[in-house]
């Protein structure tokens, strides 16, 4: 297990959330694939901190922290959503367009 | 500032002056008299300078040049404007003051029955026209003789149309102005490849043999329009449009004269190319010829008139082709004098008959004996018949190119000779003498003497002009001594021969003419010349402009107006990136940040 | 040796659950499935020496994350059955390029760092949990409570994003609620 083994595991399982982000059309798939984005972001943290020394473990779980409050939010939002248009799909947000 | 620089100063703007007070002051213009007595009062300032000018030269006085720089280019100058006074413009200055005045007094009673606007506005023109002709006269380098050149053109245009609500006036002003305008194009690269070759506009400069006859062919060109020689002359006849009083002004003596002063200024520059002056030569006695021709055939005594004119200036140029400067520069001087005086005259008839036509007329000598005797005398001294001041120029002028070409120039202005005296007799016989042909003839009267005055002068000096033959010739630097050799015998007896020939046909039966005229008169119908011109630009001037013309406005434009559709274009095909989906923004987030990892890992 | 095979049981099992997530049909399932892969990185904290970070991993992620988002999904379903809902993909290769784009780009950048994999200059002691307590109440105090505020607000913000303002119950599907 080195330091390049965990940085590529986390990009891989980045990547896979950025696919999940672009492809998923409802709305709490597109929250789960940023979980997944975040989750791999702070496997990154933990790994510089065990090879490299410094405060990588606090960061991590500080950003831990934030991502629990995003995903409240977020799944708020997601019923709003879901109340205005009785339907979940993302590109039903689109009152931006023309 | 020494005396003759002042005296030019005060030749070239007394007549501005004029003018601009009345182009300033429309009041003043509008009433009428007080525009004349403006006009006339610049020019009789200018003539007095004039005078004073050519009487210091005569003396031996220095000439003189005062110029300041006018164009620059970085630190040197390229152009100045000023005067110079020395021999030529001198002389030059005094024939065109003195026509002007001469011809301003005439106006007077010629144009009394104009309205006040119309009457200033004539005489703001004549103001005008005698400033550019000035400026040209007393150009210090050729580039200010363009400028008064160009002026002149303008200045005649608003001249000859005088009567621009007439159609055909306000054509011939027109006509006048392009072709006068295409022959200048001559002038303006003649300046172009002197410049480039000496890096001035000066008279005086030593070109090589090939560039001094490009320089000289070109300005050649613009003689050729400007002094109405074949095959350029069609703007004459039609500028008799204009008032009688501004045809002898414009057309005797100063514009179409404005030519051969060119060829006299640039005399230094002419003198280094023979096949510039060989080409002068054959354009100059052919026109003489073919001129002469024409007028035995015209009806109108002022179309008489105006292609003796584009005759005469073909025995000036003639004579500079031969390189006889001395010859061009007089006969100019007396063919000034004796062309304004017929053409005064002329209108002097006209004004009692209200008609043109010399079958209108006929026996006016009796009834208007001072319209009369100007007109024969001028007729006389144009015929060149001995004692006339015509006689001595134009001997100079056949002197001059007796030898050259193998003797066919003279053969032609010989026969030129002839000619001119039978179509002046023709003019003479059934205008002035013989029987009224109809009322207004029979009820003609003498004109007053604001138009008696000035034919006074002019004939006064038509006749006794040979006097000044010996002093011109000492203040151009050439001897003078009168030899009657073959040519001038010749010529007097040929003059007289075409009177007395003249008196024959024409005494007994006006109307009778040889069968050879019935064909002259048929060519002369026939405007070759002129159709001419009119396919040329029908057919290739105007399809090179309208070709051009697609070009400006289907490229030239098109890319100005593509660029700016494309913009507008560019900007409708972007829209839809922005499409206010989610889901797309997002895609759009992540690209930059794959757009980044990839900018960071070149790094 | 050992350490290498355990983790490669745990990326496998990572990486397997976290395709799973993203392709999964049923929502649910999905759901699931991610919770999946959170257990497998708190396995992998454990291995990585940071067994306090493992256990809180396990207790809000695995805990509090995955029921929010049962919650949420049940919340979201119509009516009618138990219909999966739309979880279909749009232009799976487009993402599927990106995300491969991405990956490529990060992937060779780590491959190609030198050095990366050397030990570091001096042993690193591992990290306590005393070191960690400390660093969060004296050196990162402000942070802390910073954080703390932040849990606040967006509990507000939650409540008020989310709260129901017509009558009647949730779904009926006569009502239009725009």
């Amino acid at each position: 297990m080195t330091l390049s083994h965990c940085l590529l595991l986390a990009t891989a399982l980045f990547s896979i959330g950025v696919y999940g982000l672009l492809t998923r059309r409802h709305a709490i798939a597109v929250l789960l694939s940023v979980e997944l984005m975040a989750n791999a972001a702070n496997i990154c943290f933990v790994a510089f901190s065990r090879f490299r020394g410094g405060s990588g473990q606090l960061f991590a779980l500080f950003a831990l922290a934030l991502t629990v409050a995003e995903v409240a939010v977020g799944l708020a939002l997601v019923i709003l959503l879901y109340r205005s248009h009785r339907d979940t799909r993302i590109d039903l947000a689109s009152e931006m367009k023309l | 500032m020494t005396r003759p620089i002042v005296l030019a100063l005060v030749g070239l703007f007394a007549p501005a002056a004029a003018a601009l007070l009345l182009a300033v002051a429309p009041a003043l213009r509008r009433r009428g008299t007080p525009a004349a007595a403006l006009t006339i009062l610049g020019s009789v300032a200018s003539f007095g300078a004039a005078l004073l000018l050519l009487a210091d030269r005569l003396h031996g006085g220095p000439a003189a040049l005062a110029t300041v720089p006018w164009l620059r280019s970085g630190d040197s100058v390229i152009a100045e404007i000023g005067v110079c006074a020395d021999g030529v413009s001198a002389s030059m200055l005094v024939v065109v003051t003195l026509v002007a005045l001469c011809v301003q007094v005439f106006s007077l009673g010629y144009m009394h029955d104009e309205q006040p606007p119309s009457f200033g506005r004539y005489f703001t023109y004549h103001a005008l026209f005698l400033f550019s002709m000035n400026v040209l006269v007393l150009a210090p380098n050729l580039l200010q003789l363009f400028g008064g050149w160009e002026l002149v053109g303008v200045t005649s245009y608003l001249l000859i149309g005088f009567y621009f609500r007439k159609p055909s006036a306000a054509r011939a002003a027109v006509k006048a102005f392009w072709v006068t305008k295409f022959a200048d194009m001559g002038l303006l690269f003649g300046l172009f490849v002197l410049f480039a070759a000496t890096g001035s506009f000066r008279w005086d400069a030593h070109l090589a043999p090939a560039v001094a006859t490009a320089v000289t062919l070109l300005f050649f060109l613009a003689v050729v329009g400007k002094s109405a020689q074949f095959p350029l002359h069609v703007w004459l006849p039609d500028a008799m449009e204009g008032p009688t009083p501004v045809s002898a002004l414009l057309h005797a003596a100063t514009m179409v004269a404005a030519g051969v002063f060119l060829i006299v200024r640039a005399n230094p520059l002419f003198e280094q190319s023979e096949t510039t002056r060989n080409v002068m030569l054959i354009v100059g006695a052919g026109t003489a010829l073919f001129a002469a021709c024409l007028a035995l055939v015209q009806s109108d005594i002022k179309k008489v008139l105006a292609y003796s004119t584009c005759s005469q200036l073909g025995y000036m140029v003639a004579a500079l082709g031969a390189g006889s400067m001395m010859g061009g520069f007089f006969h100019l001087t007396t063919h000034a004098f004796f062309k304004a005086l017929l053409f005064l005259a002329a209108g002097s008839a006209i004004h009692a008959v209200h008609s043109n036509e010399i079958d209108d007329m006929g026996g006016l000598a009796k009834r208007m004996p001072w319209t009369g005797a100007a007109f024969v005398i001028g007729a006389l001294a144009l015929a060149g018949i001995p004692g006339f001041s015509g006689f001595f120029s134009k001997d100079l002028v056949l002197e001059a190119v007796e030898h050259r070409l193998g003797h066919v120039p003279w053969i032609a202005l010989l026969g030129t000779a002839f000619l001119t005296a039978f179509y002046m007799g023709r003019v003479v016989v059934v205008a002035f003498f013989g029987a009224p042909s109809g009322e207004k003839a029979a009820h003609a009267h003498e004109a007053g003497w604001s138009m008696r005055g000035p034919l006074v002068v002019l004939a006064a000096l038509s006749l006794l002009g040979g006097a000044f033959t010996a002093p011109f010739a000492r203040l151009h630097g050439e001897p003078y001594a009168l030899h009657l050799g073959v040519g001038p015998v010749l010529a007097a007896a040929l003059a007289l021969g075409g009177f007395a020939l003249a008196y024959r046909v024409y005494g007994a039966d006006r109307r009778a003419a040889p069968a050879v005229l019935e064909g002259l008169s048929k060519v002369a119908r026939s405007r070759a010349v002129n159709r001419f011109y009119e396919f040329g630009f029908h057919r290739v001037a105007l399809v090179v402009s309208s070709g051009l013309a697609w070009t400006d406005r289907y490229l030239v434009d098109g890319l100005i107006n593509m660029i700016g559709y494309e913009t507008l274009e560019g900007g409708r095909r972007a829209r839809p990136l922005q499409t206010g989906l989610a889901p797309d923004y997002v895609l759009a987030v992540v690209l930059g940040v794959v757009g980044l990892a990839a900018w960071a890992v070149a790094q | 040796m050992s350490a290498t095979l355990g983790f490669g049981v745990v990326a496998a099992c990572a990486l397997l659950s976290a395709v799973f997530v993203v392709r999964a049909v049923d929502l649910i399932r999905a759901v699931l499935w991610l919770g999946i892969t959170l257990v497998a990185t708190a396995a992998l904290y454990a291995m990585l020496g940071a067994s306090f970070l493992a256990g809180v991993q396990l207790l809000l992620y695995v805990g509090g994350v995955m029921t929010l988002m049962v919650f949420g999904v049940m919340i979201t379903r119509r009516h009618e059955g138990i219909a999966p809902t739309a979880t279909d993909t749009v232009r799976p290769v487009r993402g599927a390029v990106v995300a491969a784009a991405l990956f490529g780009l990060v992937a060779a950048a780590i491959v190609n760092t030198e050095g990366l994999d050397e030990a570091p200059a001096r042993a690193l002691a591992p990290l306590t949990l005393a070191d960690l307590g400390r660093s969060i109440l004296v050196e990162h105090l402000l942070a802390f409570e910073a954080l703390s505020l932040l849990l606040l607000a967006a509990i507000i913000g939650a409540v008020v994003i989310a709260r129901r303002r017509d009558p009647g119950p949730l779904d009926e599907p006569t009502e239009a609620s725009r």
